[in-house]
């Protein structure tokens, strides 16, 4: 009777060893550089509010620097760089739709945070970003000083950092918060608010669009700032796929690709290659 | 384990987002519950011309999804002079469309009282303010109350929408955690159980103010 209890249980522990180490091994098995490539195409999570990152141009296509950046990968790994399905969401569905692995990556003017790369695994940076201020003309606003006053209110996107920036560096102004950048330009727009937070390269963007609606304040909140790809963490294989490329772009056999791609959206050469090669 | 976790590190900040929650939403059902009042009545004493003037609105509020006016509210005052705060903005575009359905609801209980009524209030002299303030308008109250119950429902689920205003109500609690600690699920499904909890209570108000009222069926 105590055999045929002990044998039991042994047996039950070696089934359940067994599962463990079969469906262990699976996940080993397959990365998802593996499925994306046996599926043909990359499906990508971005945002078409954050432009000239990712948004919709007038005819409504999804265009911007991220996105090209994801081309450049589809061209790498099919030779094709329409091989990509977008997957729009707004900034805070960013997170489950890489935690549910319903994308494989994903773009959108994304800024690499510490607390960020606890839910989600970040490449290095495909491009360098900060945070600059946007002033709606109408204010008067000429500095910092200027804005940091109780009857000015500023528009913020739903994001800690944005919320710590303010107490920062205007601590007196009245803080909004909206959870897309359209919103955020309708409120300045609007006379809601008087000034915005946004990525330096957009706000380059919109106050070269309407020069005679904004200007951008002198002086970034934060220097400098990394944007980069986003990703399920624990994959490695995919990881280093990714970050190898981005780094191949930046500084490596794929330079002149990346340098077209930024000449295209901010009108100019992207930082050297190397800091001790001479560029041209 | 994860949740209870999660509760005691951010179940405190969700209390300040329920209140708004709570707030808005009953201040803007009886607010939509008074317009649909004053729309009926209009409907009822102000002949042809009031009627299609009712009619109008009815459509255009029940035709359009209630972002619109919430945004056109928050965003287009200002440019006329009033910078009202996101809460009262958000909270009248509410009251506008809730008080087009309200008034449809009433409508519908209207034709509940039997026609009988009106000749008796005629013949011991009441005139048509008093007939409406004390015959129909209690009658038409009691027949509505559950479709009034769902109609409330709606209106509090709606006022998530504030979110896109800066109002921080419970989504909006639930986008910023979100944004702070990558956590999509904990916060969300936190909502949903609050959401839940407010209309559960909603429909154990409307059930007994129904049965509470003994000469309906």
């Amino acid at each position: 009777m105590r055999r045929g209890i002990s044998h039991s249980v042994l047996a039950t522990v070696a089934v359940a060893m067994a599962i463990g180490a079969v469906t262990q091994a699976g996940a080993q098995e397959k990365s998802r550089l593996d499925l994306v490539l046996e599926r043909g195409k990359l499906i990508v999570v971005t945002m078409s509010t954050a432009p000239p990152f990712a948004f919709n141009d007038d005819k409504g296509q999804l265009v911007g620097f991220d996105i090209d950046i994801v081309r450049l990968l589809a061209t790498a790994l099919f030779k094709d760089p329409t091989k990509v399905e977008f997957v729009i969401v707004t900034a805070e569905g960013r997170w489950p739709a890489i935690e549910s692995g319903r994308a494989d990556l994903g773009v959108g003017g994304t800024t690499v945070y510490p607390d960020r790369a606890v839910r989600v695994a970040f490449t290095r940076a495909f491009i360098d970003s900060g945070i600059s201020v946007l002033v709606s003309k109408k204010a008067g606003i000429k500095s910092l000083n200027d804005l940091n006053q109780d009857k000015h209110s500023v528009a913020n996107l739903n994001n800690p950092q944005m919320a710590d920036r303010a107490k920062r560096f205007f601590p007196k102004t009245k803080v909004l918060t909206f959870d897309t950048p359209s919103a955020q330009f309708l409120a300045v727009r609007s006379g809601r608010a008087q000034a915005l937070q946004i990525d330096t390269p957009t706000a380059e963007y919109f106050a070269a669009q309407s020069k005679d609606e904004f200007d951008v304040l002198p002086g970034l909140l934060g220097a400098s700032q990394n944007n980069a790809i986003y990703l399920k963490p624990g994959d490695f294989k995919w990881w280093l796929w990714l970050d190898t490329s981005v780094g191949e772009l930046r500084s490596g056999s794929w330079y002149a690709q990346y340098t077209e791609v930024y000449q295209k959206w901010f009108g100019r050469n992207p930082p050297p290659q190397k800091f001790y090669l001479q560029q041209h | 384990m994860r949740y209870v976790n999660w509760l005691t590190a951010y179940g405190p900040t969700y209390l300040n987002a329920l209140g708004w929650t709570a707030l808005t939403a009953v201040l803007a059902s009886l607010g939509a519950i008074v317009l649909g009042c004053a729309l009926l009545l209009i409907r009822l004493t102000a002949g042809r011309w009031g009627k299609r003037a009712v009619d109008g609105y009815v459509q255009v509020f029940r035709n359009t999804p209630v972002l619109l006016p919430i945004y056109l509210i928050y965003f287009g005052f200002p440019l006329i002079g009033l910078p009202w705060p996101a809460v009262v903005c958000g909270g009248l575009a509410l009251v506008l469309q809730n008080g087009a359905y309200v008034s449809e609801i009433l409508r519908g209980s209207f034709r509940a009282i039997d026609r009988v009524q009106f000749d008796a209030a005629r013949s011991i002299g009441l005139g048509p303010w008093h007939t409406f303030r004390k015959i129909t308008l209690p009658q038409v109250l009691v027949y509505s109350i559950p479709s009034l119950g769902n109609q409330v429902v709606l209106l509090l689920k709606d006022t998530s929408l504030l979110s896109a205003i800066t109002v921080t109500e419970l989504t909006m609690q639930a986008k910023l955690l979100t944004e702070q600690t990558g956590a999509a699920y904990e916060a969300f499904v936190v909502v949903a159980v609050l959401y839940l909890v407010l209309v559960s209570a909603t429909e154990v108000f409307f059930r007994a103010a129904h049965r509470s009222v003994r000469w309906t069926h």
